[in-house]
């Protein structure tokens, strides 16, 4: 199902597939914030990874999902428990639903990611991540560069990235502690370090293993493991989300509801 | 809120699946599925806006009150790519709205399916969608 309705019935009775996709999560404990509210549309062709003329990965494409949305926890394996330091948990449970930065069209950071399609657009000496929605904003990645020694905190850090195998990681710093990792409100300090380690496993097919290392707000890093659909024929839309928001003054209540 | 609008408390009313809700916002936050509406009226205004397109709708209660209720959709993107346009819904329509309301009690709620007077479904190309993938 790509979208969703409103109603929990509904919810419960098909079995959704979300934007933070993820093989390892039960399918009820899900948000409702549905998967880029896209047309089944296209078969995705299947094959192989396409390869660019220098034989690494292309990456380029319109995607969906490939990070949480709603719970930050749908990524982590069976049996994984988010290793919540006592002060983080406190923040959490202390936020309000109206205050999370992506309902009052701020940006998501990483590795959250909204419930639209994004383009990758791949050159020699970058990578960006073109965003429909999280405020059509975009993050940009230095090949092969350096992390300044003293990187002013800002909502998506300062990235650098190299190839291991046919895998891109994509090493994140200076982040601030601005944006929640989800719906929920899972928090982050500006100690927040990320290790994003994406390979196309088919033509089809863009896997996100994300390390979160915050040392503020969680006891040891942990990995999250997400999944991202390629969109063929798709072409990303304008999304200026502060045109127009007028939810923030009608949503109550705690956030910890995906 | 009296029985000014008919609220349909029945589980089959859930199953209508039509419009896609699809937020940056966490939509149990601001909905409550427990509210469902089901409401009567002429849209006076449309709005194709992000994050969502809204339209309004003037709704007489019981009493012959009328209440201009403000129905929120997925953005705009959402909607194209589900087959619909800026002109499926305008000014004028007679519509009936099946939707969650606002948990603050506000004349606002989340709409899920739209039929215009003739009975047509204003956007039968996601409600039809939404029917295949619900067999899938």
């Amino acid at each position: 199902m790509r979208f969703l309705n409103a109603a929990v019935l509904t919810v419960i009775a098909i079995a959704p597939v979300f934007a933070q996709e993820n093989v390892n999560a039960p399918a009820a404990a899900t948000s409702p914030a549905g998967s880029g509210g896209l047309r089944r549309g296209p078969q995705v062709p299947k094959g192989p990874t396409p390869r660019l003329a220098d034989g690494h990965p292309d990456f380029s494409g319109v995607w969906n999902g490939g990070g949480p949305v709603g719970d930050l926890t749908q990524g982590l394996a069976k049996g994984e428990k988010i290793p919540l330091l006592p002060e983080a948990e406190a923040l959490m449970k202390s936020r309000d639903s109206k205050d999370d930065p992506e309902a009052n069209c701020l940006p998501t950071g990483v590795p959250r990611i909204a419930p639209y399609p994004w383009r990758i657009v791949q050159t020699p000496t970058h990578v960006f991540f073109l965003f429909e929605g999280n405020i059509h904003s975009y993050r940009q990645i230095f090949m092969n560069g350096k992390h300044p020694e003293d990187p002013d905190p800002t909502w998506y850090g300062h990235s650098t990235a190299k190839w291991d195998g046919d895998t891109l990681v994509v090493d994140t710093v200076g982040f601030n502690d601005k944006f929640w990792f989800d719906f929920r409100g899972h928090p982050h300090t500006e100690k927040l370090h990320t290790i994003e380690r994406y390979t196309r496993t088919d033509f089809g097919t863009l896997q996100n293993d994300v390390t979160i290392d915050d040392p503020g707000a969680y006891s040891k890093p942990f990995t999250l493991h997400f999944t991202a659909r390629l969109r063929p024929g798709e072409e990303l839309m304008e999304y200026i989300c502060q045109e127009n928001n007028q939810d923030v003054n009608h949503i109550k209540g705690k956030a910890g509801t995906p | 809120m009296k029985a000014k609008f008919a609220v349909v408390a029945c589980a089959a009313a859930l199953f209508t699946v039509s419009l896609p809700v699809l937020a940056h916002h966490s939509f149990a936050a601001e909905y409550d599925e427990k509210k469902p509406v089901t409401l009567k009226g002429t849209v006076t205004k449309v709005e194709w806006t992000n994050p969502h397109a809204r339209f309004y709708v003037d709704v007489k209660d019981d009493s012959g009150k009328t209440i201009n209720w403000n129905f929120e959709l997925a953005s705009p993107n959402v909607l194209i790519r589900n087959g619909w346009t800026r002109k499926s819904l305008k000014e004028g329509d007679q519509v009936t709205v099946q939707g969650s309301q606002a948990k603050d009690g506000a004349y606002l709620a989340n709409a899920r399916s739209v039929v215009l007077a003739d009975g047509r479904k204003v956007f039968a190309g996601s409600s039809a969608e939404a029917e295949k993938e619900k067999q899938q």
